[in-house]
């Protein structure tokens, strides 16, 4: 291993290349460099790409500049675990940051779960996301379908449909938006009993984990959505946030207005203190603990049809998302 | 409604618990570990023994001291099903449970996976924060199916289950000696052990720290999920006499 600064800048530059669809030079990632805060100039810049070539994680293309290879993408995943210990919460703050949608003008953009289904699945899928849609647990009805070749670089292997679910974390955009300081902070399973719910079981914060909560969840097969279709009994996915008590009104104010508009699930706003169906308080915070976007898709995955999600994804305009 | 009284315990929490219930001593062999207790079918038995024991015999566990336990067995409240057989085996808990016992506070910060290259441990590949969840990050990330263990035990290389605590510097020749006496006894499983405010496994220590990475109990569990068979683990944690348990080659 070598000096940890040197490691973290090599890392920086594998993102910067990984993040480019075409080949990047020296100049380019120097110049990126210094906007993401690290000051470093392009002959150094050369150094380190020469590292990364010698260990097989950047490929060099004439003077086009460099790609990154399979090796390298692989690396970008398991390196630096303490920076990846805050990604989930970081990727959060970003998309909660970039959500624009008005509840008065009714236009902007929200956030979104990508999950991946096979192509002649689709139709079953869907009929199943339809009828949890009408469940009334508050899952939000609309959704967008994105094909290969679309046009919103959404990227879309063959023979699979990619559908975006609305996700609960744009509850955090609108609450950002509305100046109220909000901090997402576990995502757990929530117990429901006659269609009403009664406790967490279970909750992983997103501060703690390298690992998306909700994809925990979701690959632990940990809910039964069906079950709560069916005899209102069951578990389902739900993730739980804090606002500052005084605050309280007006987030009520804002989950009210944002129904209007098809954006659901949130349960309640708790008092100072109060501790929501087992997950703790402290004093002078509020949860608000919220039904999550891809309870639909966990209800698809519980039908056994196959599915990748990647929650927390990305940020579209909520005006190109339609009803089920 | 809403059950009133009602509030989650996170792992931290449990694992405390734990250390303070374990009362092995590790001079005189005898008193409490922290073990966990798996569930297998009855007709897989032979197959998951042996595997247990292929685990335990290259090092990839706390010790091999296990506790075979029938149908209808039961322990600490829990009873086994029909057709199923349980087993107890060491929780990597024992090791901080043991440190506390001799004085010494060390602190479990995360489960996570980590990463072997040819033999020689590289680093943290994923890590969940005991405090930050109510499920234990090893079965989590088992349940993940990111583990390699069975690859690492073929190859050398893979990914496998390990926990972090944070030790004061001060108390380093001590710390050193407990673990000395504790593999003289057959619990082992130190992965490594950093040196005083010195990144340990790619990740950083508290100022005036040294950080102790030891193997998961749960090792041998991951083997037997990636080769295809049913394994419930963690039905409970508990705690177990060293009496009551036997060297997994006496039992096979």
């Amino acid at each position: 291993m070598t000096d940890p600064d040197i490691e973290r800048k090599l890392i920086e530059i594998m993102r910067i290349i990984s993040e480019s669809e075409k080949p990047v030079g020296a100049r380019n990632i120097a110049d990126e460099l210094n906007t993401r805060g690290y000051n470093i100039g392009e002959r150094a810049v050369r150094y380190h790409l020469r590292i990364l070539d010698e260990r097989g994680f950047t490929e060099k293309h004439g003077y086009a500049g460099r790609t990154i290879t399979k090796h390298g993408t692989e690396e970008l995943k398991e390196a630096l675990i303490t920076d990846r210990l805050g990604y989930v919460i970081n990727r959060i703050d970003e998309l909660i940051y970039l959500t624009d949608y008005d509840l008065y003008t009714k236009k902007g953009k929200v956030i979104v779960n990508l999950s991946y289904i096979n192509e002649n699945e689709i139709d079953d899928a869907l009929n199943i996301m339809k009828d949890v849609a009408s469940l009334g647990i508050g899952i939000s009805p609309k959704i967008k379908i994105f094909d290969e070749g679309n046009d919103d670089n959404v990227i879309v292997p063959k023979d699979k449909i990619c559908i975006a679910t609305m996700c609960s974390i744009t509850f955090d955009g609108l609450l950002l938006k509305n100046g109220i300081p909000v901090e997402p902070y576990y995502g757990g399973i929530l117990k429901i009993e006659n269609n009403v719910p009664i406790n967490y079981s279970d909750l992983i914060s997103y501060h703690g984990t390298s690992i998306d909560p909700i994809k925990i969840f979701m690959s632990r097969k940990s809910t039964s959505v069906l079950d709560v279709m069916e005899t209102g009994t069951g578990s389902v996915l739900s993730n739980i946030r804090y606002i500052p008590s005084s605050a309280k009104e007006k987030a009520e104010l804002i989950i009210d207005k944002a129904s209007e508009s098809d954006i659901l699930g949130a349960i309640r706003v708790g008092n100072s203190g109060e501790e929501l169906f087992g997950a703790p308080a402290d004093i002078g915070k509020s949860g608000i603990p919220i039904f999550v976007g891809v309870n639909s898709i966990a209800a698809v995955e519980e039908n056994g049809i196959n599915v990748t999600t990647h929650p927390i994804s990305t940020i579209i305009d909520y005006c190109s998302m339609k009803k089920i | 409604m809403q059950s009133q009284g009602y509030r989650l315990q996170f792992t931290s929490a449990k694992i405390e618990d734990l250390m303070y219930r374990t009362t092995f001593d590790p001079k005189k062999e005898e008193g409490d570990l922290v073990v966990n207790i798996s569930v297998f079918k009855e007709e897989d038995a032979e197959a998951i023994l042996n595997i247990f024991n292929k685990t335990m015999s290259s090092g990839l566990t706390v010790s091999s001291y296990v506790k075979l336990l029938e149908s209808g067995d039961t322990i600490s409240g829990y009873t086994i099903e029909e057709n199923m057989i349980g087993i107890a085996t060491v929780c990597s808990i024992t090791v901080d449970g043991i440190l506390l016992k001799s004085g010494i506070l060390v602190k479990p910060q995360f489960g996570g996976l980590v990463q072997i290259k040819d033999g020689v441990p590289t680093r943290f590949t994923d890590v969940l924060r005991y405090e930050s969840t109510t499920i234990d990050p090893l079965e989590v990330l088992m349940s993940q199916e990111v583990t390699s263990v069975s690859r690492m035990l073929r190859t050398g290389s893979g990914k496998i289950l390990a926990s972090l605590r944070g030790a004061p510097m001060i108390a380093k020749d001590d710390i050193e000696s407990t673990l000395a006496d504790m593999i003289d006894v057959g619990i082992s499983g130190i992965l490594e052990v950093g040196e005083p405010n010195s990144r340990v496994l790619d990740v950083n220590v508290q100022r005036d720290h040294f950080g102790i990475a030891v193997i998961g109990g749960t090792n041998p569990m991951a083997v037997v999920q990636e080769n295809g068979y049913f394994i419930s683990i963690n039905a409970m944690s508990t705690l177990l006499d060293i009496d009551e348990m036997q060297l997994i080659d006496d039992i096979i």
